[in-house]
């Protein structure tokens, strides 16, 4: 077996040439057979939704541009956005405050986050929709004593507006989470040197903690974002017109079920 | 007489939960002294140094920085804590140095260094920067301003750290093992920025493995062992001539 290895004497003996040549990775015989199997199984695929009639893609592409489509996409798109500001900028206070050496400040938002985090974004959007039934009156004013305006909770609990705030204290509690963790990924001696140089609670914060905490939060925001523009679909629960609500309301009237909701998700990806 | 720059402590304890780190630390230092604080690892020196600065509380005994009760405020039954701005304001007065150097990887080496006067002390940012830039050079380091921490070597980034605690103007500057993560070749230019600030008379506690350092610089020497101080001295003296056998022990290990 020894002798089929050619000899290292052999090949510095025949000189730069042997020196020059490329070395080439090995590839195994699986690796043609692989690429073989996955492009007949991709072909194999493309052809059989490109000849579907089912398919209907005339149609598909004739609802892109669709103004209930076009509507329900900026509507999404709104909803995305808005409750994912509103949702980081609360997690960040709750962040804040789960970070806090005040006991109760802490566990109040420990179980914000649990309670958020802990049941399901759909139930939540409904409750939040149908929380006029337990608060028929909003009041805004001084606790127990007359000054103040009371607001009427059905008006203001449109269906929009529940979806905003149903999206934003769900997103929330998860965005605590993240940045609670890129919080305490900034090591101790950070703080230290901040604590040394005499800075305040939140000029180590802006300054020290938050900066370096981004790097590993900005990538589970991204997620987020991703998860917020499908997870607005659910909010056609409540009869808002978003991307998903205003494919159903087409089809609903068409049935052309199929078509529409490759529109609603080509819409979202 | 003016008390800044002394530091004043009497039977101090610290624990960490069952853990008794300082047990009965009484020390005395005078203002432009150079103290050295030796001894094994575990044995509390660091934490006589954190303590100092505010990092660590201590438990029970009387701790004098500057002359003032350091973090607390003294009653007729007990110590009460300081509000967070006191304590900040009388940590402006004492530099911390630290072992792994601590710099801000955001900042360039100059906001770093300006990150003391201008974020805490609301300096103004023209005479921060120049005074930045003096600071560097000081430390032998000019025109490296806008490097990231990332950028310089490890004695570079320690000398920036100091560079970062001098600006704040401190009466005191303390050294929690500032070379001991540095290669041995860069040992010699972070000593030597130490040295330079030890002949300027500002008070430094120093806590080291380089008994050079303790030797040529140091007034006073410490020796700790397991949450005590066990000999204290004339640091030359104390290094040639060790009265307590644990010293000894240690010294010849070191040495």
């Amino acid at each position: 077996m020894l002798k089929t290895i050619p000899q290292g004497s052999e090949t510095t003996m025949t000189g730069t040439d042997s020196a020059l040549k490329p070395r080439l990775k090995r590839r195994s015989t699986f690796e043609y057979v692989a690429w073989v199997l996955c492009s007949l199984i991709g072909i194999g695929i493309l052809i059989s939704v490109s000849t579907n009639p089912n398919f209907k893609w005339g149609v598909v592409a004739s609802y892109f541009t669709h103004d209930t489509i076009v509507r329900g996409l900026m509507l999404t798109i709104f909803l995305t956005f808005a409750s994912m500001a509103l949702g980081t900028l609360l997690g960040l206070g709750l962040a804040i405050m789960r970070g806090s050496s005040i006991k109760p400040i802490a566990a109040t938002a420990g179980v914000y986050i649990t309670l958020f985090r802990g049941t399901p974004v759909l139930v939540q959007l409904i409750f939040w929709f149908n929380v006029s039934a337990l608060y028929p009156n909003l009041t805004i004013g001084i606790p127990f004593t007359n000054i103040g305006t009371a607001v009427d909770m059905n008006a203001l609990m449109a269906p929009i507006t529940a979806a905003l705030v149903g999206l934003t204290l769900n997103e929330a509690a998860y965005m605590a989470e993240i940045i609670r963790g890129g919080f305490s990924s900034v090591g101790k001696g950070q703080i230290e040197a901040a604590d040394s140089l005499g800075m305040s609670g939140a000029m180590k914060m802006r300054k020290v903690i938050i900066p370096q905490a981004m790097p590993s939060i900005i990538p589970a925001t991204g997620n987020q974002v991703i998860g917020m523009f499908k997870g607005t679909s659910l909010v056609s629960v409540l009869g808002v017109a978003e991307l998903l609500q205003s494919a159903q309301l087409i089809y609903a009237r068409t049935y052309e079920t199929i078509p529409l909701l490759i529109v609603a998700a080509s819409g979202t990806s | 007489m003016s008390n800044d720059g002394t530091i004043l402590a009497q039977k101090i304890r610290k624990s960490f939960g069952p853990k008794t780190v300082l047990k009965d630390i009484n020390l005395e230092i005078a203002s432009g002294e150079i103290c050295c604080i030796i001894g094994p690892s575990g044995s509390g020196k660091s934490t006589v140094l954190r303590c100092i600065n505010g990092l660590e509380t201590i438990d029970s005994g009387v701790l004098k920085v500057n002359g003032e009760d350091f973090g607390y405020y003294e009653t007729d039954t007990a110590y009460h804590a300081v509000p967070p701005k006191k304590l900040a304001q009388q940590r402006t007065r004492v530099g911390m140095v630290f072992q792994q150097f601590n710099l801000f990887p955001n900042m360039t080496a100059q906001e770093n260094i300006m990150s003391g006067p201008v974020l805490v002390k609301g300096a103004d940012k023209k005479e921060s920067a120049k005074r930045a830039q003096e600071l560097l050079t000081s430390v032998g380091l000019a025109g490296f301003g806008d490097y990231y921490p990332a950028q310089l070597s490890g004695g570079q980034q320690q000398r920036v750290a100091i560079a970062r605690s001098l600006a704040m103007d401190p009466e005191i500057m303390l050294f929690d093992e500032p070379t001991s993560a540095l290669d041995p070749e860069k040992v010699g230019e972070v000593l030597m920025v130490m040295q330079d600030l030890a002949k300027k008379g500002m008070t430094m506690v120093v806590v080291t493995h380089e008994m050079g350092f303790a030797r040529e610089v140091a007034d006073s020497l410490i020796f700790m062992d397991d949450g005590y101080i066990v000999e204290r001295g004339d640091a030359r003296e104390v290094l040639r001539n060790p009265k307590e056998p644990r010293t000894q022990a240690f010294l010849e290990m070191v040495l």
